[in-house]
């Protein structure tokens, strides 16, 4: 079982996007796929229209006192599952800390599934905290999503330096451009000149493009309504680079 | 884990009307109708129906939209669908796609996989779909394409998480007067291991006609496999019944009409040399990835002159093989033995030839191969050549083929402790006897290989397999003695006698 996470510290950088349409992508393959949406807004789960609402909420899945298959939710596509956000998962890092081995105990829950599914991905919410540590030593890839700005290679820096901080086994960190606009000078100047000596920088970007944003309107991943779009032929560019990590 | 889908037809096995089925389904759920289109469903399994067995099923489905495979997994929900294309069978498991294949292949090892039924169908999915649009189940009207075809059935496939909305979809169209449909079991004939229902008074003759037809019949159906080579073990599911025959036409002298030595005897042995070799090369190919793991001073790539040395005399012994399963001796042999084995049971010749019970042969036999092994054995020593335990090698054979062949009218327990016996023994001897072979068989294909220009990479990289044989010769050598002794044990004696081959 292969375990990816779309994570940035910043919020509204495509993260959500990133890991609906590749979990979709990975399913379309025929990989058995897990979405867990662990951000509180559940984007990722009002996307497959699945209710955000987990019975025990967070604390029951951390705590273990409820399963975590009694939680998962088939989406409307082939192979591809859903396990759900819910709005008790801000409340998230009190849960782990009260709990043994704190920083390990989200990819203890999925090591409960790993002969269900072929791929993961873990939505993440935008922040550096004990859900965040979670997600790095429960990960195989990061796959952190920047909006070409100049602030953003800051935040790549810290990123980098958080998880060459972490103890234990590290994700290997993708990053990608997202939200790009090659009409502004700024985006392209950003693009060109990302170190990528450090961090593996993906050569597929994903533009600004309206029908990535019609995702939460058409309540589908785009390669499922677009399926010839650009959009969708960015994601599948994506999904074959990093597929391969 | 999720409850496998659930399908459902009409009590008469009629056709089922949409319009009803839609309009009850309406009455709780958002019902989405898809377009009706034409689907063609081709199952697809080994010949021994080994994904069947592991709670597989893997089917190949073309519609106007596309083709794609589906992998039913044994808990029902978790199936994988991946898009396809060119996809032609038979195929070996390798061909597939990825995640497909990593599942199928752990099951279906050397076997390929082969159509196991081919349906032209009309499908119709529904969608059942709640107050948030989300899909909680679905259903699919399936309908025969033509006339002939399986009645139509509707499916209830689950979704994970979602379980109570497919049992209440159930619910609404058993109220329609829907039931479960049985499941059917297809199980091809693979095995020539003769079933049970004989007694021991039953004239041996029915005995021996039972096993000689459920031989016939297997080799009948691995015949077209083997002629279209689809897979090795079609031929050597072939070969081990023509084996059998041979034994258990040698077991049945006494009781069995003249012909069968003069006439049958020879046939058999003529199809089983003709059979030889090429599966000697298959043989050769299948453990070629072992034998790469035994060099150290060589480069495993050194050997792939032998692997195209094999594959081009294959083709050429493949011929010779086509050619005589083609042939009018052959076809004449299969008619004429099935003749014989109609009238073997109800002709005068019987009544007037020794009259021997079902016990009594099994007695006898089981006796006399007993009494072969263990002289034979006994009298291995030190000095003894590699053909002396070649011939032990095939007494033991005889005396497992006169175990099984006689197996309906033995004890089960006592029967599978003395084959597990034998077995030990038979390994030994195998791993002697195949090392001298396979020596002496390398040694053959290097001259021929130098004759042809090989590189001296290749000769060496097979001379130091032949070295490894000859260590691994050495080895079973040395197990023999205690290999035999467990066999020969006061123990595994009395179980000997329990089954008659004390007498």
């Amino acid at each position: 079982m292969k375990v990816f996470a779309t994570y940035n510290i910043k919020g509204g950088v495509g993260k959500t996007s990133t890991a609906v349409n590749l979990a979709y992508l990975a399913a379309r393959e025929g990989q058995r796929t897990l979405l867990w949406d662990l951000d509180p807004q559940a984007a990722a789960t009002y996307v497959f229209r699945v209710r955000a609402r987990v019975k025990g909420g967070g604390h029951g899945l951390v705590t273990r006192k409820r399963p975590i298959e009694a939680a998962l939710r088939a989406t409307d596509f082939d192979n591809l599952d859903l396990l759900p956000a819910d709005f008790s998962y801000r409340n998230m890092d009190l849960d782990l800390d009260d709990t043994k081995k704190r920083t390990r105990r989200l990819g203890q829950l999925l090591d409960t599934v790993t002969d269900d599914y072929d791929i993961v991905f873990l939505d993440c919410p935008p922040s550096i905290s004990l859900v965040s540590e979670n997600v790095l030593h429960a990960s195989d890839t990061l796959l952190v999503p920047l909006i070409p700005a100049t602030l953003s290679l800051r935040t790549l820096e810290q990123l980098t330096r958080f998880v060459a901080d972490s103890e234990g086994s590290r994700p290997e960190v993708v990053a990608f451009f997202s939200m790009a606009d090659r009409r502004k000078r700024l985006h392209r100047e950003v693009i060109d000149a990302i170190p990528r000596d450090r961090t593996r920088v993906a050569d597929t970007v994903i533009p600004a493009l309206s029908i990535i944003e019609q995702m939460a309107e058409r309540r589908a991943p785009v390669p499922a309504f677009a399926p010839t779009s650009r959009a969708a032929s960015c994601y599948e560019q994506l999904w074959a680079e990093v597929r391969a990590t | 884990m999720t409850s496998p889908p659930r399908a459902l037809q009409a009590a008469d096995e009629g056709q089922l009307e949409l319009e009803a089925i839609v309009a009850a389904l309406s009455a709780r759920y958002v019902v989405a109708a898809g377009v009706r289109q034409r689907i063609r469903r081709v199952q697809v399994d080994t010949f021994d129906r080994r994904l069947r067995a592991a709670g597989l099923t893997l089917e190949h489905q073309s519609t106007a939209s596309g083709e794609r495979l589906v992998l039913g997994r044994p808990d029902g929900s978790s199936a994988a669908a991946v898009p396809v294309a060119d996809l032609r069978w038979p195929a070996p498991a390798d061909l597939l796609p990825g995640p497909v294949r990593d599942v199928v292949a752990a099951v279906s090892g050397i076997r390929a996989l082969m159509v196991a039924s081919d349906e032209r169908r009309r499908v119709r999915q529904l969608e059942l779909l709640n107050e948030d649009g989300k899909t909680v189940a679905r259903v699919e009207l399936d309908e025969p394409a033509s006339e002939a075809g399986a009645p139509a059935r509707l499916t209830v496939r689950t979704l994970r998480g979602y379980e109570e909305q497919a049992q209440r979809a159930v619910r609404i169209l058993a109220g329609l007067g829907l039931r479960p449909v049985e499941s059917t079991d297809d199980r091809a004939p693979s095995s020539s291991k003769p079933t049970a229902g004989t007694d021991r008074e039953s004239p041996a003759t029915v005995l021996l006609t039972r096993a000689l037809s459920e031989f016939l019949a297997t080799m009948r159906a691995n015949l077209p496999g083997l002629l279209d080579d689809v897979d090795t073990e079609f031929l050597h599911d072939f070969r081990v019944s023509v084996r059998r025959t041979r034994a258990t036409l040698k077991l049945g002298r006494h009781c069995l009409p003249e012909a069968m030595r003069t006439r049958w005897e020879p046939d058999f042995k003529w199809l089983g040399d003709l059979t030889t070799p090429v599966r000697d090369l298959d043989v050769y190919e299948l453990d070629l990835p072992t034998m790469r793991s035994w060099l150290v001073a060589a480069d495993p790539a050194d050997l792939e002159p032998l692997a195209t040395h094999l594959r081009s005399r294959r083709t050429v012994e493949r011929r010779a093989l086509v050619r005589g399963l083609r042939s009018a001796r052959y076809r004449r042999l299969v008619t004429e033995w099935q003749d014989e084995l109609d009238g073997l049971t109800d002709t005068q010749e019987e009544a007037d030839r020794e009259h021997l019970s079902s016990g009594r042969l099994a007695d006898r036999g089981i006796a006399k191969a007993y009494r072969r092994v263990a002289r034979g054995g006994a009298a291995i020593t030190g000095d003894s050549p590699a053909g002396d335990l070649h011939l032990l090698r095939k007494r033991c054979k005889e005396l497992r083929y006169a175990l099984e062949v006689c197996a309906p009218v033995l004890a089960k327990g006592p029967r599978n402790r003395a084959v597990a016996d034998l077995k030990g023994l038979q390994d030994v001897l195998g791993r002697f006897q195949d090392s001298e072979v396979q020596r002496q068989a390398l040694r053959g294909f290097a001259e021929e290989m130098m004759a042809d220009g090989t590189s001296a990479r290749a000769v060496l990289a097979m001379g130091e397999l032949i070295g490894h044989l000859d260590a691994e010769q050495d080895r079973a050598r040395r197990e023999f003695d205690g290999a035999f002794a467990l066999f020969a044990r006061p123990s595994s004696q009395q179980l000997m006698h329990r089954l008659g081959g004390g007498r």
